[in-house]
């Protein structure tokens, strides 16, 4: 039991570095699936596993290559802080089934999302919000 | 002035998914640094991680540990995994062809999300 909690680890992880997420997206189905965990304590659970900074390793090696905006990362933090909080108000609660499906729903949405960035690769910078080095 | 507002409300965004999912929450900044502030990949990749570096699930954390939710062993087992396997996924996003990669993520992805949003129903 424990081996295969490591090896849902390990593979959320290469998630963490290849996609740059925190790879809840795969802990909590796999906590739900394979350690036949209810949706709620998933996602606590999942929560408590991202708040070291596991992804320190992997932000190095970005850093390596110069792919890092800190000061757009450190405000996003901020921002984050507080979101959490309002979406862990808005879960704690929904019945574990409901919650399930607006998961599953929200997995959906997510691999769209994924799938335009992945097919789009350079978007025309056009909107109030530019990148570095533009008003 | 403008960027900062955007910074700040796209952690918001990623925060609510965060603590609504039980999720680190790059899954939302990722396309959001990508798409809106036309960030290119591995920028907005090392930025998201840059965001998920501090303890941002702390409040969302207690909510859930209030509601007895937590399950703390399971949890600090997963820790070294995610650790490890993040430089792992680093090195491999530098060599191979992340686009495709991505691609195949998010087929799985959908599938995923189908398979609970409708499995969910029949409980």
């Amino acid at each position: 039991m424990p081996f295969i909690v490591l090896l849902i680890g390990l593979c959320a992880g290469v998630l963490v570095g290849l996609l740059g997420i925190g790879g809840g997206v795969l802990l909590v189905p796999a906590m739900v699936h394979m350690l036949h965990m209810d949706q709620h304590a998933a996602q606590g659970t999942s929560l408590f596993v991202l708040l070291p900074p596991i992804g320190l390793g992997a932000l190095l090696e970005y850093r390596k290559k110069g792919d890092v905006d800190l000061r757009a990362g450190i405000f996003c933090a901020i921002g984050m802080l507080f979101g959490g909080y309002i979406g862990g108000l808005i879960a704690v609660p929904m019945s574990s089934a409901r919650l399930t499906q607006w998961f599953g729903v929200f997995l959906m949405i997510s691999a769209l999302l994924l799938w335009g960035k992945a097919s789009k690769p350079a978007p025309p910078p056009r909107l109030a919000i530019s990148p570095e080095g533009q008003p | 002035m403008k960027k900062t507002i955007g910074f700040l409300l796209a952690g918001v965004v990623g925060g609510i998914g965060s603590g609504m999912f039980g999720i680190g929450g790059g899954i939302v900044l990722v396309p959001i640094f990508g798409l809106l502030l036309a960030f290119d990949q591995h920028k907005a990749q090392g930025t998201s991680l840059v965001a998920l570096i501090p303890p941002t699930g702390l409040l969302a954390v207690i909510a859930y540990a209030k509601a007895g939710y937590v399950f703390w062993l399971t949890g600090a087992l997963l820790i070294p995994g995610l650790f490890l396997g993040g430089i792992l996924g680093a090195k491999l996003a530098n060599r191979i062809n992340p686009r495709r990669m991505r691609q195949v993520f998010a087929v799985l992805l959908f599938l995923l999300g189908a398979w609970q949003a409708f499995g969910a129903s029949k409980r």
